[in-house]
């Protein structure tokens, strides 16, 4: 996805043939329209997204975001804690499943025999077939239950002088278990870019480097790795993305609290959450209003990565032009 | 690139599989559809509550009269903005519309047609079945105040079994649900606490606890958490097996969510309001209601008044509030009394297409 190729694109294409080819019209038109279809129906979105949010905008104005407060019974709402507990928990994600999905990624295109390979590589991307609500489910009844007996008390017990991991909690429903669902949601996306990033590779560099007497560590952190250095930032951004936006997995497993606290393994709630978990059965204009205004932050937080992963991808893509 | 080639042409492959088996499959139930004529289709959304009773009045009306019920259980509220959205035939909610909800749904009826209570489940390790609460104390479990099952105020009203030391973890449903607004509007009338700080609603800020998804979700983490306390229709903790409280009425007595406490909460209040609302949350003191169980609840069906459907919905609404009782003792769905069935039938007539 980086690597920008020199190409006649436009009209230009098909006019410069000499002969006029109705086939390439018709893709040109075809695909134009696609493009334009994404772009319209965005703005279309974000119009009736900010139109239905603005009872709540008028009402509650920027203060909406530093207001720690969901009650509808006091006509008080506010996305503090939703906007936390969005970014611990999609982040945490992120942090456990970078190095995961780069391993298997490097497993299965520098390591692994052929037959594994073929094996494991599908089995990973089955992972992402789960539908979220079975992953949820799943979290419920065994993943929860495991937190509480084994993983919380041994973090604590190792890593207890951070104050993320506090005292083992009763039970399961709490950010980490969020964080774990989604690192399971984001490995098979960003592990499944990475090996078409790795096998992308030039053989010649790899095999130069193994030449050269590089070890095979010393090929991957030499050749693969800052080849493929802007692709797995982009695949990051994507399976960040998918992080922030899960909704259902994450309602199911996050415990829904208001509150927010330092501890992974109390409850908290993110924005896609909450929308998910009220929209239906909102009782008041305003609930359901400040529930789009949790939409609105939602939307502007997916362009913001989205941003930030283009400006990251060009410039480490510029940096390593190989 | 060769790799790449022959992975898309299997991936395309696969996918064409797949539309061939899927048309094949849709063309099976066209054919069958067509085949099975039946009367005519009602579809309608809503509540999870009464979703085990209705379940039973698909099956049986469908055999009796010819006509399809299809029921999507999404929740009171779902089923709320099915009916305002005309999407749906009938909806059903627990909790009764709220004015703004009415003027939303424009020219909308509902009507009382199944009755039945929110239990209070348990997990407490060796602990027997029915222990008993009160609305006080749940109230302040709830507020976060009272944080162990050892408490001397819990261990004051079960003294035939010595209570654990161990926290209490209270759990609340996160989605938007009528089970809570009957859960919450008895807490309002148990603790004056809770009515000034939280107050009923099909949603509210919890001050203590976790959330779960729907009544499925309250009950898996009950079942897998020990300690934990959480609520739900009381044929849901019967078909998960949990324990469930006995809770205090007014009376003072401690009542079991059972038929004979459902019937005599029942009696609490027969004035319907304008818009067919029956309160008999939490009975007032007194010997008709001796016992009582506290947390019953009506579940509305929700119908448009101008609706095309007329001719078929309003013999099955009529059918579901008289025959379809009789379904209802077997999942602990007491039948409605009759006052509720001649309101239903009065209301039904302003339905017309």
């Amino acid at each position: 996805m980086s690597v920008a190729q020199e190409q006649v694109s436009g009209p230009a294409a098909f006019k410069r043939r000499g002969r006029f080819r109705p086939g390439d019209a018709v893709l040109y038109v075809v695909t134009l329209l696609a493009a334009v279809t994404s772009v319209v129906l965005l703005t279309l979105i974000t119009r009736e997204v900010l139109a239905d949010a603005w009872p709540a905008m008028d009402k509650f104005g920027l203060k909406f975001l530093t207001t720690q407060a969901w009650d509808q019974n006091k006509e008080l709402f506010g996305a503090r804690s939703f906007i936390f507990g969005t970014v611990v928990t999609s982040f945490g994600a992120l942090i456990l499943a970078t190095p995961i999905s780069i391993a298997i990624a490097l497993f299965l295109t520098e390591l692994a025999p052929r037959w594994i390979r073929s094996v494991v590589g599908p089995l990973v991307e089955l992972l992402a077939a789960v539908p979220t609500v079975v992953l949820g489910l799943w979290g419920i009844l065994i993943l929860g239950p495991f937190i509480v007996s084994t993983l919380a008390p041994a973090l604590h017990g190792a890593l207890g002088f951070l104050p993320i991991f506090g005292p083992p909690p009763p039970v399961g429903s709490s950010m980490f278990a969020a964080i774990l669902i989604l690192t399971i949601m984001m490995v098979p996306i960003i592990s499944s870019l990475c090996r078409e990033l790795f096998l992308g590779v030039p053989s010649e560099l790899k095999d130069g480097a193994l030449a050269l007497g590089a070890t095979r560590w010393e090929m991957v952190r030499g050749v693969v790795f800052p080849y493929a250095r802007a692709g797995i930032a982009a695949a990051m951004i994507l399976g960040l993305g998918r992080a922030i936006g899960e909704a259902i997995a994450v309602t199911q497993v996050i415990g829904a609290s208001v509150a927010i606290n330092t501890s992974l393994f109390e409850p908290g709630d993110t924005l896609a959450s909450r929308i998910a978990g009220q929209y239906q059965g909102a009782d008041t204009a305003l609930q359901v209003s400040s529930l789009v205004y949790l939409a609105v932050i939602l939307l502007v937080f997916s362009l913001v990565t989205n941003i930030i992963a283009q400006i990251v991808v060009r410039r480490v893509a510029g940096r390593h032009r190989v | 690139m060769r790799a790449f080639a022959t992975r898309r042409k299997r991936f395309f492959g696969g996918i064409s599989v797949l539309l061939v088996a899927a048309s094949a499959v849709a063309a099976l139930s066209v054919s069958v559809a067509q085949a099975r004529s039946s009367a005519g289709e009602l579809k309608g959304a809503g509540a999870t509550f009464p979703a085990p009773l209705i379940a039973v009045w698909q099956q049986r009306y469908e055999a009796a009269k010819d006509v399809k019920i299809t029921y999507n259980p999404i929740g009171s509220g779902g089923g709320i903005t099915a009916i305002t959205n005309k999407t749906v035939d009938f909806g059903a909610s627990d909790a009764p519309l709220t004015p703004d909800q009415f003027n939303a749904c424009n020219g909308c009826v509902q009507l009382p047609w199944v009755l039945s209570a929110t239990s209070i489940m348990y997990n407490i390790p060796g602990a027997p079945n029915n222990l008993r609460i009160t609305g006080a104390i749940l109230a302040d479990i709830y507020l976060g105040k009272i944080k162990n099952w050892n408490d001397p105020r819990i261990q004051r009203i079960n003294r035939g079994f010595t209570m654990p030391d161990r926290a209490i973890t209270p759990v609340y449903r996160s989605d938007s649900s009528g089970t809570t607004y009957n859960y919450t509007s008895y807490l309002n009338t148990a603790s004056r606490e809770w009515k000034s700080r939280v107050g009923k609603g099909t949603t509210v800020n919890w001050p203590a606890g976790v959330g779960a998804r729907g009544s499925s979700g309250v009950s898996g983490v009950i079942s897998r958490t020990e300690g934990a306390l959480g609520y739900a229709d009381v044929a849901y903790a019967l078909k998960n097996k949990l324990k469930f409280f006995s809770v205090q009425n007014r009376a003072g007595n401690f009542a079991r969510p059972g038929l004979v406490g459902i019937r005599a909460a029942a009696q609490a209040d027969r004035k319907f309001s304008p818009t067919n609302e029956l309160s008999i949350v939490n009975p007032p003191p007194g010997k008709r209601f001796r016992k009582a169980y506290p947390i019953c609840t009506y579940s509305y069906v929700l119908l448009r008044i101008q609706s095309q459907q007329a001719a078929l919905l309003k013999p099955f609404v009529t059918w579901a509030l008289t025959s379809g009782q009789a379904f209802g003792p077997a999942l602990v769905f007491q039948p409605v009394p009759k006052y509720v069935v001649e309101r239903g039938k009065t209301t039904l007539r302003r339905v017309h297409p």
